[in-house]
């Protein structure tokens, strides 16, 4: 669905990644970790069609992005949503820019909100509404315009602990409901193999793709999950890397263009890398 | 509706205050500006008697006024007269104003065009352009509604203009990952955002709205409160003239006050950031 392909972001002098490659299949999730302001976002962005690429490029459903393509919802990190619009207002955007008639958006908008859980508060603004709240409004608005692709970057970094677990949880429930590919950049070593089924580390100056790790847990997920065995050790070996930037990457052939997991003394990969 | 979503950290609203206890704070908030006012009027009253002669103002005199110069026919009429080029006048100014300066704010080449001439009009005594103004337009009342166009716009202009320039990247963001036509970023999104700027300016442009009408009635002599206050003023009844004053104060809190309740009203997201 998303395919990522020897993309380079330079500002000026700066080159900020480079050589970034990875794809994301149909109902996939796929996280994104890295050292801070190793370009994550920038990368998010490429894929969003917000940044242009200094090289290479990100195709979408096959067709290439060059500017915000339809079918994509984005999440963001300090939820972006309108003061001076309510939260049926908010979750409405995406349909209300397309001219989409109140009667056509109405039922939609409503399914919305029972989903992510604010019913009760489609008249509230967001000034009354906690950091949970707005973000599930902001996720909300991101599945209103049914995508094909969901970009988040760093969702739950703006909430306290136990909000950001809480809709970790619920975005693996609604996932379940409507499988969508995902692309979720976060800083979180262990909500990215939460809720990730692969995991694209993100590493050097300029940033370049270490490595990309199989998961390799079921879905569906539970909170339980992570006391298993295989969350541990797969969050045993991302922190290694992005932490102290040791572990072995990939073999040359292997990680980069297949998606083949560096698996951390762990039987084979579950999934097929692709 | 129930009251309560589940998995939620609850609607953050203020606590009302128990009714007895705002009661008396509204009286003790009334209490300090009360006494000022005795102790001003008392100190005027005293200081006038004492030192000045018999046609100066006095307060005590100035409230017997009140009862004959409200009820005066041409009193009312110059009212009516400077207050209606004000209202007209703030309406066209917060219109063209918001329009000019939501330009400004958004769109560099423009704001770099204008930009120094807003500044330099609006830090200038814009009551030195009267007299030429009042050349171009005659000594009509289009001239002090041109006066008061001008005086109000400007702070307008330069509020919303600042409100457009801040407008936060992350609003812009979400229109462009949503696909929005430029127009709905435009009145959905850069409008909106620049209210509270708006409001800002508003309430500076009351202020010099009533200025400027003054001064246009002063220099002109049409027919309006700043002209009953000179007209008085140089026929030694000085009292009269202090009712139109004391009108024209009231005049400018109610404009203000009325604006801030229908802020409160109409914007209720308004949070005073």
């Amino acid at each position: 669905m998303i395919g990522v392909k020897g993309l380079t972001k330079q500002y000026g002098d700066r080159t900020v990644l480079s050589e970034v490659s990875f794809d994301v299949a149909e109902s996939e999730i796929v996280s994104i970790v890295g050292p801070s302001g190793c370009g994550k976002t920038t990368l998010l962005r490429c894929v969003a069609g917000l940044t242009v690429p200094s090289g290479g490029c990100v195709t979408i459903a096959g067709r290439e992005v060059t500017e915000p393509p339809e079918g994509v919802g984005m999440v963001f990190q300090h939820f972006g949503l309108f003061p001076w619009k309510t939260v049926f207002g908010n979750i409405a955007y995406g349909l209300t820019v397309r001219g989409m008639s109140r009667r056509a958006i109405e039922p939609r908008v409503r399914e919305l909100i029972s989903l992510v859980g604010l019913e009760g508060f489609e008249s509230a603004y967001p000034y009354q509404l906690s950091g949970g709240m707005q973000q599930r409004t902001g996720l909300a608005r991101a599945l209103a315009v049914e995508p094909r692709v969901l970009v988040m970057d760093e969702p739950f970094a703006s909430l306290d602990a136990q909000t950001r677990d809480l809709l970790q949880l619920e975005l693996l429930r609604i996932y379940q409901q409507r499988p969508t590919a995902m692309i979720f950049v976060t800083h979180s070593i262990d909500e990215a193999v939460l809720m990730g089924d692969r995991i694209v580390i993100l590493n050097g100056h300029p940033s370049q793709v270490h490595d990309i790790v199989d998961v390799g847990i079921e879905r569906p997920r539970e909170r339980a999950v992570v006391d298993s065995e295989r969350f541990r050790a797969v969050r045993d070996y991302l922190w290694t890397v992005v932490m102290t930037g040791g572990g072995t990457p990939a073999q040359p052939g292997e990680g980069r263009d297949s998606g083949h997991a560096n698996e951390p003394n762990q039987p084979t990969s579950r999934k097929d890398a692709k | 509706m129930s009251a309560t979503a589940p998995g939620h950290a609850g609607l953050r609203q203020t606590p009302a205050a128990p009714a007895g206890k705002a009661s008396r704070g509204r009286r003790s908030a009334l209490l300090a500006p009360v006494t000022a006012g005795v102790i001003i009027v008392l100190g005027w009253q005293l200081a006038a008697s004492a030192f000045a002669p018999s046609y100066i103002a006095r307060p005590l005199q100035t409230l017997r006024e009140f009862p004959a110069v409200l009820g005066d026919g041409q009193f009312l009429s110059a009212t009516a007269s400077t207050l209606l080029a004000v209202l007209e006048g703030l309406v066209i100014a917060v219109l063209a104003g918001t329009a000019i300066g939501l330009v400004m704010g958004r769109m560099r080449g423009i704001d770099r065009l204008l930009r120094l001439y807003v500044d330099s009009f609006y830090a200038m005594p814009l009551v030195a352009l009267v007299p030429l103004l009042t050349v171009w337009f005659g000594y009509t009342p289009a001239a002090r509604l041109a006066v008061v166009v001008i005086e109000a716009a400007l702070p307008i202009v330069y509020s919303v203009a600042e409100g457009g320039r801040h407008l936060d990247s992350s609003y812009i963001d979400v229109t462009r990952a949503y696909r929005a036509p430029w127009w709905r970023v435009w009145t959905g999104v850069a409008l909106p955002a620049s209210m509270p700027y708006l409001l800002g300016g508003i309430d500076l442009a009351v202020g010099r709205a009533l200025i400027g009408a003054v001064v246009v009635e002063f220099i002109a002599g049409l027919n309006g409160l700043g002209y009953y206050i000179l007209f008085h003023v140089r026929s030694f009844q000085q009292d009269k003239a202090m009712v139109a004053v004391c009108v024209l104060v009231v005049f400018a809190l109610v404009l203000r006050r009325a604006v801030g309740a229908a802020v409160r009203r109409g914007l209720p997201w308004y949070q005073g950031t």
